[in-house]
């Protein structure tokens, strides 16, 4: 492996986005493309008895005003697919929840179709809506076997776990709903031709919109093209979701190719969020601090059209060595849009598992770092394979960096002038990988030396252009401006999702074999060749670099890619195949410390390091980049974010980022991060995981736990707002 | 979106009389606040009156020696306020109530003009979906059941408990501001505490101004030597974020005792708020923790808290003990 791979590279797209370069869905210019713009239900539950688009329609320029009396009957994609809604609105009367749409407009103009969907007027058969999860929780129920099987789940024995514990911690959380609020907002530009259908499309699966789009439509997968070469963040907002279906059946309806950007306020209903939950944690110890038994009771808020669990409870599961253990994953239907992923469904639940922790350590009088070490995993507690993360690591360097021995556990000892001091510690942990359908890549080596590598996959913003590129250069032995990496194509080789941290451990073995196979492949055209200076060579003894092919202990005797594919005559073509990949974990130590305000309650977070472990780095700049973002999410999840919703209409009353707090660079401190950097022998992806979501996980958890440590007070409902601490 | 005309003038008069004739009209300065809104679909003006020309920002010292005040353009964008040398040597309260307004990029944009007319934040009046008295007249205030918790506990009505925004705002009213206007029946000056209404059962009706009348210039007493200010905001998040609760002091001593002092509030109430019973509680007596806890109990008598916003009650009484443990150390 060549020290291309773990170097901090800057990303390879980087100019292009700073000078605008990059084309994102929206940038995309379609010739004769109109506007859409939606028109939203204002109550949450009921049924539409009229809807007047008279004077919608008498807008200048406006094509059409499409309501569910009007729009084309489309078919509800699978889930499998990646459209997680239970149904398409616009298809009848029925209101499942505020902010569905209730019409689509087009008009030449985005102005134009903004002001006639503002006087779409609909009249209602409204019911009140019921939207407060704890005035339901006795309506909660276990859904049937899902996503990763049962959701009430036992292993070993509880009740002998019970009589084996001599400490014990019961505690109920919750958290609440929030959005993902990407920069970049959802957009679909539509096109058909004849029964053909492009469309560029925001979106974080390629693959998926593609197959959503086709079933919708009954077409063939082959006869929809999904294209998306930048997207702005997406944290699990952008899969396929109902607007995507309704731009394309617009565009077909006025024959024209339509645009469809939604708003900020929009998109607080247009696609899924993070879901209330309500979280009961009981956990059983020995004096020693080893667990003996763990229950978890997870009840997430689910709208009235779907059943979606995808995990939550995966982090008590499988990261600590834990030998009796219930899991619940409920449900309580309101009338409310989807609830799914927002990030993660493992961040609330591992928050709520890592606070009682911290309850934990005190109930048996430990330092919390040393509880968890003494529960720390070493063979994987499903399957009985032995781990490969390195949790005791991060553990203990992060301790060191922090300097957390020279903590006093005394709640409201530490203080620095008038400001009260808390210092708190979580793991992180989630997932890595595991999503069905990898990728596959396509390498194509041109005589200018160049080599165009391709695959299906999508850089959602964590720098996946910039890591394949590394991996291509490095397999091929050239330099990395020698590689042109394209991606966000449902025309490329095929890849899943980017989701669940699985682009990594999807893409890179497809690319690493296909860049390798090429190698190989110019390399025996140069020794076939005899005009190469390696003819009649043993290919075993050639190597790659920097663009040159030479003999391993005579690097005098060299060619070069751009001369050997020269002379072949047509450029060199080889496709990677797509791997397995296993569902693997990455993990970490979140150390943190918070002040509040003795009097005021304000709490800041001034210190964080994070030490993670996530197999071998391919980048440490793009991975570090992610450490940090992760981390900052996890503060909006402790601290600020919030979606409100009115409890008589249903509606959300804080859809703008005015209203809805995310934290600002002034409550981002400065940050430690570092890397374990081994390679994980079980991922095939030259040995690095998955590690997206994993940041986001722990830090909130060591923030509430800080905000303990500092004032005594523990506060088990976030976010943690300074009222609670009044 | 909606057609509104749009007219641009240098001369005040004339924006006056354009706005005055047109009854949706609004004068637009910064537009911080006013875009947002029309965007939103909360306000529809047919006419906008581009008053960025007018001669209108120019902060200076007027008056003698004795009796200076500080006369602020209503064009002066806050952050050329905040920076002004004696703003910033003599006004404390004023320069830090500026800086803990909004982001650095709206400050260079944002007047002290409409600063003082800025809408409320409440969600229900910024969402023309939902009822709301002070926008749509007689509709009803969801805010009352609803979701509550930044609403005002102080000055609110069963048709209103929207709570003012500004944070410069609750300054003057600690230093006892005048607004100077020039409306279509010519020039007059409204002392700051007349200046916002409460709402009642016309929570449409925000200020003193008529329609068509335009804010000329603030004018700030520059306070005797040894007075002391001060502002505390009390946020969600570390910056960039409306007032949970806030509180600005004027205090001067005479040795260990209050001579004399000014108190206002913002986030607990529908207009910048001024308490004479707690200046009362406090003028003429030493600040110990005894008085000022006296001096918070006559601030909040009146309260009468919502579902969500009890917490401001006790949030705003710690509050001043802060703003005032800042500034009367020697206690």
């Amino acid at each position: 492996m060549s020290q291309l791979i773990g170097r901090p590279v800057a990303r390879v797209e980087a100019r292009a986005k700073v000078t605008g370069a990059a084309r994102y869905a929206a940038d995309a210019q379609v010739a004769g493309a109109a506007h859409g713009f939606l028109a939203l239900s204002t109550v949450a539950r009921g049924v539409i008895t009229g809807i007047d688009v008279r004077a919608a329609r008498a807008v200048p320029g406006v094509l059409a005003v499409l309501t569910h009396e009007t729009m084309p009957r489309l078919r509800a994609p699978d889930a499998s697919t990646g459209y997680f809604k239970g149904f398409v609105p616009l298809q009848d009367d029925v209101i499942h929840h505020a902010g569905q749409p209730v019409a689509l407009v087009v008009a030449e103009t985005l102005e134009q179709a903004k002001e006639a969907a503002g006087l779409v007027r609909a009249t209602y058969d409204a019911e009140p809506p019921r939207v407060v999860m704890a005035d339901a929780m006795d309506e909660a129920y276990v859904p049937p076997p899902g996503f990763d099987g049962p959701n009430d789940l036992t292993r070993g024995d509880v009740d002998e776990g019970w009589a084996e514990a001599e400490a014990s911690v019961d505690v109920t959380c919750t958290t609440v709903m929030q959005h993902h609020n990407a920069m970049e907002p959802s957009v679909t530009l539509a096109a058909w031709d004849g029964d053909r259908l492009t469309v560029h499309e925001s979106t974080q699966g390629v693959t998926g919109t593609q197959q959503s789009l086709a079933h919708a439509f009954d077409v063939p997968t082959a006869d929809v093209r999904v294209i998306s070469p930048y997207v702005g963040g997406a944290f699990g907002a952008k899969t396929t979701w109902p607007h995507a279906l309704l731009t394309a059946a617009a565009a077909r309806h006025v024959g024209r190719p339509v645009k469809l950007v939604l708003s900020r306020a929009q998109s607080y209903t247009s696609h899924g969020h993070r879901p209330e939950t309500h979280q009961r944690v009981r956990l059983g110890a020995r004096r020693d601090g080893r667990l003996t038994v763990a229950e978890h009771v997870t009840t997430e808020q689910m709208s009235r059209t779907e059943e979606a669990v995808y995990s939550p409870n995966a982090g008590t599961r499988v990261h600590y060595a834990i030998p009796h253990l219930r899991s619940v994953q409920r449900l309580v239907r309101l009338d409310l849009p989807t609830g799914i992923f927002a990030r993660s469904p493992e961040t609330t639940t591992l928050h709520a598992l890592e606070c009682a922790l911290d309850e934990l350590s005190l109930a048996v009088g430990m330092d919390p770092v040393e509880l968890r070490l003494r529960n720390a995993a070493t063979e994987h507690p499903e399957t009985g394979e032995p781990v490969n993360w390195h949790q005791a690591r991060c553990l203990n360097r992060g301790a060191e960096l922090f300097g957390w021995a020279d903590r006093d556990p005394t709640p409201r000892s530490m203080r620095d002038g008038g400001l009260l001091v808390g210092w708190g510690v979580a793991s992180a942990s989630h997932v890595a990988g595991g999503i069905p359908g990898g990728g596959g890549a396509r390498a194509t080596l041109s005589a200018d030396g160049t080599a165009l590598v391709q695959c299906g996959t999508q850089d959602i913003g964590t720098g996946t252009y910039t890591a394949l590129s590394q991996v291509s250069a490095d397999r091929l032995g050239m330099p990395l401006t020698s590689i042109r990496f394209e991606l966000g194509d449902s025309d490329l080789p095929s890849a899943p999702v980017s989701a669940g941290s699985a682009t990594l451990q999807a893409t890179v073995p497809s690319v690493a074999a296909a860049c390798g196979a090429a190698r190989d492949t110019v390399v025996r055209l140069a020794v076939d060749d005899p005009e190469s200076p390696l003819h009649g060579r043993d290919p075993e003894r050639i190597a790659t670099a920097e663009g040159h092919l030479f003999v391993r202990d005579d690097p005098e005797r060299r060619d070069s890619y751009a001369a050997v594919v020269g002379r072949h005559g047509s450029p060199v073509v080889v496709h990677g195949q797509p791997g397995n990949t296993t569902a693997l974990r990455s993990t970490g130590a979140v150390f943190v410390e918070v002040t509040v305000h003795p009097r005021l309650g304000t709490v800041r977070v001034r210190r964080v390091v994070g030490v993670f472990d996530a197999g071998r780095i391919l980048n440490h700049r793009t991975t570090r980049s992610q450490a940090i973002g992760g981390i900052i999410w996890s503060i909006g999840i402790a601290l600020t974010e919030h979606t409100l919703v009115d409890a008589a209409s249903g509606r959300v009353v804080t859809p703008n980022l005015s209203g809805y707090l995310v934290p600002v660079n002034a409550d981002v401190p400065d940050m430690v991060v570092e890397f374990v950097d081994e390679p994980d022998p079980a991922s095939p992806a030259l040995g690095a995981r998955g590690f997206g979501e994993t940041p986001s996980t722990g830090a909130s958890a060591a923030i509430a736990n800080a905000v303990h440590h500092a004032t005594g007070r523990r506060v088990r409902d976030l976010p943690l707002g300074l009222d609670r601490l009044l | 979106m909606r057609r509104f005309d749009y007219a641009r003038t240098s001369r005040a008069g004339e924006a006056v009389d354009l706005v005055a004739g047109e009854p949706t009209g609004a004068f637009v300065a910064g537009g911080t606040d006013l875009l947002n809104l029309m965007k939103d679909g909360a306000e529809a003006p047919d006419l906008v009156v581009d008053i960025n020309d007018l001669p209108l920002s120019d902060v200076e010292v007027v008056g003698e020696a004795a009796r200076e005040r500080l006369r602020i353009g209503a064009l002066a964008r806050l952050a050329d306020v905040a920076a002004h040398p004696r703003v910033s040597r003599e006004l404390p309260v004023l320069t830090e109530a500026l800086l803990a307004t909004a982001s650095p990029q709206v400050r260079n944009m944002a007047t002290v003009g409409g600063n003082l007319m800025q809408r409320t934040r409440c969600w229900y009046f910024r969402d023309p979906d939902f009822a709301c008295n002070k926008r749509a007249p007689g509709s009803g205030c969801p805010a009352q059941e609803g979701q509550n918790r930044w609403h005002a506990i102080l000055g609110g009505s069963d048709h209103c408990i929207a709570v003012h925004p500004s944070d410069l705002a609750v300054a003057l009213r600690a230093l006892d501001a005048t607004v100077h206007t020039l409306g279509p029946g010519g020039r007059r000056a409204i002392a700051i505490g007349d200046f916002h209404r409460e709402p009642g059962a016309a929570p449409e009706r925000e200020t003193a101004l008529r329609h068509g009348e335009l804010i000329t210039a603030v004018e700030v007493p520059l306070p005797r030597r040894g007075t002391r200010s001060g502002y505390l905001k009390v946020r969600d998040r570390a910056t960039f974020e409306f007032a949970v609760v806030s509180a600005a002091a004027v205090l001067r001593m005479d040795g260990r005792t209050v001579r004399d002092i000014a108190l206002a509030f913002g986030g607990i109430a529908t207009r910048p708020w001024r308490s004479a019973a707690a200046e009362d509680a406090l003028r003429g007596r030493r600040l110990t923790d005894d008085t000022v806890a006296a001096a918070g109990r006559a601030l909040v008598a009146g309260a009468r808290p919502r579902t969500h916003n009890a917490f401001k009650v006790e949030l705003v009484q710690r509050a001043l003990h802060e703003v005032l443990g800042a500034l009367g150390d020697d206690r």
